[in-house]
């Protein structure tokens, strides 16, 4: 028991989804087909609560997320219960719902960074790809944010519908003047997995977006930061999944339950546990959800002999469960997997029908979600 | 501009911070950025301490070069020069 705790090294950040509540509509969403209902929501006091453990625990950073977090009306003291607790305080929004006033307040407690995810360049795809009407506030918003002397990240998500014209929206980001971008590739899980089709973008598409990125690096080095986050249907080995299964990373839901990863409720079988009735120390340590799959013990061959075990942790194990149905199985995505065949069909179908649509003009969303049935499912909300 | 000029005045970027001293009277210190933090320790802790947007880049070298009076002055330069040029890189020191 003590040399177990010695060798579990603590968490380094915390992944507060503080709602499942959005007013976008996002066809690329992580989050789970089957949303935390509104009733469940943690309090404001439990949340507070939480971050003190956090930072008890030796965790930096706690990353505010949704859901939108903005659709709670008690952020602002929820940045604040955060920072007072020692952490690094990260919004990451849509900003919907975030006026001068409000972003005044939380700068006003300590707000460290905000990271506001942008669709497109363009406003009739930002749009449609949200499911919204937000890219033009997006813009406004921008603006006010660089009042503030707090970091500011523009994400962009990147799949087959806006990835033509990357080298424009990269331009488009940079007159937001972030001092970061995040470039992320779709990851399928949730509602990004269920539009996959639409999504996935084909070998040649994305080996012009490399190069845009790997220019865009060259050209503002020194000046905005790009991170990029690559596909792994593409790559050769699986991504390191949250850095490795209960390894730094620790997720709590809108309800208290405590997750290693964003996507592990869909893995059966699986009990986590809830800040509401255990501490999140107990939960790190010694839950039996936490120690499922962390190390090497629980690792299939080709992983267990593998020399890039130490590097990818294996993978996913929710793509492996969503992907192969079985979540101790390789990851999918690695070129060594069994179940690679997955990718691969998922690859051929994709680059055999390289189809890009165009945006619906679309009055309201109602009619804009039953003019894009046949191509793909928006994001809908919590009970 | 990619190295720090003598009239720069170095400082920590917008959005980055010393964390708290956990253990005090420790050696080690935290910068907390977006998505990190970096453990500073001995010269490199020294030389962020004093970026402070106050001080200029040639007086944090001249104050740097007094207290190590034994290595070569130059070298001392280069290094901050480059140390500090690699932070900016990842937006975590503005100059």
């Amino acid at each position: 028991m003590v040399l177990q705790q010695f060798m579990i090294p603590n968490p380094l950040a915390l992944i507060a989804e503080i709602t499942h509540r959005c007013p976008l509509h996002c066809v690329y969403c992580s989050n789970p087909l089957e949303m935390a209902a509104v009733s469940e929501e943690l309090s404001t006091e439990e949340w507070a609560d939480v971050f003190q453990q956090s930072g008890k625990l030796g965790m930096l950073h706690a990353h505010f997320t949704g859901g939108e977090p903005l659709a709670r009306a008690d952020l602002t003291e929820l940045i604040a219960s955060a920072r007072a607790a020692g952490l690094y305080t990260n919004l990451i929004t849509s900003g919907i719902g975030l006026s001068e006033t409000r972003l005044q307040a939380l700068v006003d407690v300590g707000l460290d960074h905000i990271q506001v995810s942008f669709q497109d360049s363009r406003e009739d795809a930002a749009n449609w790809i949200a499911g919204a009407k937000a890219h033009a506030h997006k813009i406004e918003l921008s603006r006010l944010i660089r009042r503030h002397k707090i970091a500011f990240t523009v994400n962009l998500v990147v799949h087959r519908q806006n990835i033509d014209h990357l080298e424009e929206i990269i331009a488009f980001i940079e007159q937001l003047a972030p001092e970061r971008i995040e470039i992320a590739h779709t990851q399928y899980y949730g509602w990004a997995l269920k539009n996959r089709g639409a999504l996935l973008p084909t070998r040649a598409q994305l080996e012009r977006a490399t190069e845009a990125v790997t220019a865009a690096e060259k050209r503002l080095a020194g000046r905005i930061r790009v991170d990029f986050v690559v596909p792994d249907y593409y790559a050769r080995f699986p991504k390191a999944c949250m850095g490795g299964w209960g390894r730094r990373l620790m997720l709590i839901n809108p309800a208290g339950k405590v997750l290693p990863c964003h996507a592990a409720e869909v893995i059966p079988g699986l009990a986590f546990e809830n800040v509401r009735e255990k501490t999140i120390e107990y939960i790190w340590r010694d839950s039996a959800s936490f120690q499922r799959f962390r190390g090497e013990e629980w690792m299939p061959e080709p992983c267990r002999s593998c020399d890039q075990r130490t590097q990818d942790f294996g993978g996913c194990r929710c793509q492996a469960l969503l992907l192969a149905g079985d979540a101790a199985a390789t990851d999918p995505a690695c070129s060594l997997a069994p179940a690679h065949y997955i990718v691969e069909a998922a690859l051929a179908e994709v680059n055999s029908n390289a189809a890009v649509s165009q945006p619906v003009p679309a009055s309201s969303i109602v009619q804009l979600q039953k003019l894009a049935e046949s191509l793909w499912s928006y994001r809908t909300n919590p009970e | 501009m990619a190295h720090p000029e003598d009239s720069s005045h170095p400082r920590l970027a917008a959005g980055c911070r010393w964390g708290a001293e956990n253990k005090p009277g420790s050696e080690e210190r935290v910068v907390l950025f977006p998505e990190g933090a970096i453990k500073l320790q001995g010269t490199g802790r020294q030389v962020l301490e004093r970026c402070d947007g106050q001080r200029t880049f040639a007086e944090i070298i001249a104050e740097l070069q007094a207290q190590f009076g034994e290595a070569d002055p130059a070298k001392i330069r280069a290094d901050i020069s480059q140390f500090l040029e690699q932070l900016r890189h990842k937006r975590i020191v503005d100059y």
